[in-house]
């Protein structure tokens, strides 16, 4: 459904150039949510303003449904702007006009003739759960509503793709989490392809399907989202995925350990499979748990463990090889005294 | 410098003259200025970097101008328009010749007020807007144009005050109005008891004005 390729995006500064994107490569394909996360200044808001040409990208190209709209200006680009809906972080409503005047002002957009005009702008309110709301103006709704405005505009001309631009990092976690399943819900009946940016890894893991890590406006990890979760590569993604699944232990239980810590992860079907039963079982080894966790990703279960291991050293390496063997992705945080 | 109220009573047709004279300059320059100051002003601010019409080239010419007859003292600018005003009156004198220099002040003068109340628009909404696929046409209708319409009547307010004070400077080319009364008499003949009266008119119809403006941006602000 969309696809970037070589996309730059420079920016002139009193002092000197910046590259805001660099040689970004990304495809996202119909109908899946796809996650961009990054710090501020990362360049992700950059990449998703350069995907409907809010900023022209300085060079590279972006096709959205086969059309390259960086050869578009004018009244072509602002037609192809019509099929691809946008939210914001700050919502940006028009504030001297009603729910239905800000939905409206998108149906007029794209033409819809005004007989069609007001039922679908019901439809959308129903859609979005705010039929109550109709002549209210911005200013008298919360956060949450002024989003749920924001998305019904932003679907009114029925988009293939919808780009959300931080649209949850001004909202209660909550209201994030209500506009997250509703954004969710849109993907499933609409099958809308949907790019998000965020620094909140928790969006990611509760609705994307795929996701990319930029920073310094590149892209430096990229895959399914179950996937980078379960083995992060590099540094920043693992800061990333820490800050939602965090299983550090404190340094006082660490120091009383003398037996080799070790980190398992067991992915999907297996993660609640009674492997560490049976291991201990099979092996002369003891085994303390100092912390754990069954994530769910996308609905599939990802069983992250930390545990001393006590016996010979060689009894450890069998039992860790065991675990090995039945999938299980072992990490060997300290080799004990 | 008492009040001699039988002055008043003689001079009171002369009073009512003066403020139909200055009802008149300011209603044909306050709607000049608004049919050609607002369009220019609101070209002024879309031809402006990173807006959706940017035209460096457009933006600075307009500016310039606008800039030119800003900067030239409306007494001058009211002598130096008797040939256009001869040529679009057909007279120099009276209210409506006046009114001639008068909208050409408050063209620019409202243009950069308008100017200034769309920058204080958040550019995301405007962004938004071109998101959404709207034309230029929409934006500014839709978008520009309601999101400043409280501090563009405020805008409306200070020009209007502005004009009041202008059209008192009126009088040099026999432009009348309660501000040449005041000059006239007050000034030149020493008629104390008429130049407080007009000066009470002016601040009371500013007065009016000012809160007439206050409350309409008021009441149609939506925030």
């Amino acid at each position: 459904m969309i696809q970037i390729e070589q996309l730059s995006k420079t920016y002139q500064t009193k002092h000197g150039t910046v590259k805001g994107v660099d040689d970004v490569t990304l495809e996202v394909k119909t109908g899946e949510i796809f996650g961009i996360v990054g710090y501020s200044g990362a360049g992700k808001s950059s990449l998703i303003r350069c995907i409907n040409l809010l900023e022209r990208p300085t060079s590279g190209t972006v096709k959205v449904g086969g059309q390259d709209l960086t050869k578009l200006r004018g009244d072509g680009l602002r037609k192809a702007r019509l099929k691809i809906g946008m939210i914001f972080q700050h919502f940006y409503l028009i504030s001297q006009k009603t729910v239905a005047e800000n939905i409206s002002f998108a149906l007029r957009a794209a033409g819809t003739p005004s007989k069609k005009i007001g039922p679908r702008v019901d439809e959308l309110l129903e859609m979005v759960g705010l039929s109550d709301k109709r002549g209210v103006y911005p200013a008298q709704l919360s956060g949450g509503q002024k989003q749920r405005v924001g998305i019904a505009r932003a679907l009114a001309n029925d988009p293939a793709v919808l780009l959300c631009d931080e649209a949850t990092s001004a909202l209660d976690p909550n209201t994030t989490l209500s506009i997250l399943r509703l954004l969710k819900d849109i993907n499933r009946k609409l099958n809308i392809t949907i790019v998000l940016i965020t620094h909140e890894m928790n969006v990611v893991k509760e609705i994307c399907d795929r996701m990319a890590v930029m920073q310094s406006g590149r892209v430096i990890e990229e895959g399914r989202v179950y996937d980078i979760f379960a083995d992060p590569k590099t540094a920043l993604t693992k800061e990333f995925i820490s800050s939602v699944v965090s299983f550090n232990v404190p340094e006082e239980i660490l120091k009383k350990c003398d037996g080799t810590i070790v980190k398992v992860l067991f992915k999907g079907e297996v993660a609640g499979d009674g492997i560490i039963s049976d291991m201990l079982q099979s092996y002369p080894v003891k085994g303390n748990f100092l912390h754990g966790a069954i994530e769910y990703i996308q609905e599939l279960p990802l069983g992250i463990f930390v545990m001393e291991l006590k016996g010979a050293q060689a009894d450890v390496s069998q039992a860790i090889h065991y675990l090995e063997q039945r999938e299980a992705i072992v990490e060997v945080m300290d080799h004990g005294n | 410098m008492g009040i001699e109220w039988e002055r008043i009573i003689e001079l009171w047709p002369e009073i009512q003259v003066a403020f139909y004279q200055t009802l008149i300059m300011i209603g044909i320059s306050l709607g000049v200025a608004l049919v050609i100051g607002l369009p220019l002003g609101i070209l002024l601010f879309i031809t402006d970097r990173g807006l959706f019409w940017e035209n460096r080239p457009v933006n600075s010419v307009i500016g310039f101008i606008v800039n030119i007859v800003r900067s030239i003292p409306f007494i001058i600018l009211l002598v130096a328009l008797i040939p256009l005003t001869q040529l679009i009156t057909g007279t120099t004198i009276g209210p409506v010749a006046a009114s001639v220099s008068l909208s050409v002040a408050a063209i620019p003068f409202f243009a950069r007020i308008v100017e200034t109340a769309l920058r204080d628009i958040d550019k995301g909404v405007i962004e938004a807007a071109i998101a959404v696929g709207a034309t230029p046409w929409m934006i500014i209708k839709d978008v520009l144009l309601p999101e400043a319409k409280a501090s563009l009547i405020q805008g409306i307010t200070l020009t209007v005050i502005s004009l009041i004070a202008y059209s008192a400077m009126a009088g040099v080319v026999g432009g009348g109005g309660i501000g040449d009364l005041a000059i006239r008499f007050g000034y030149y003949r020493y008629d104390n008891t008429i130049m407080i009266v007009t000066v009470v008119i002016l601040i009371v119809l500013v007065q009016l004005i000012q809160q007439a403006g206050d409350f309409t941006a008021k009441k149609l602000d939506k925030r």
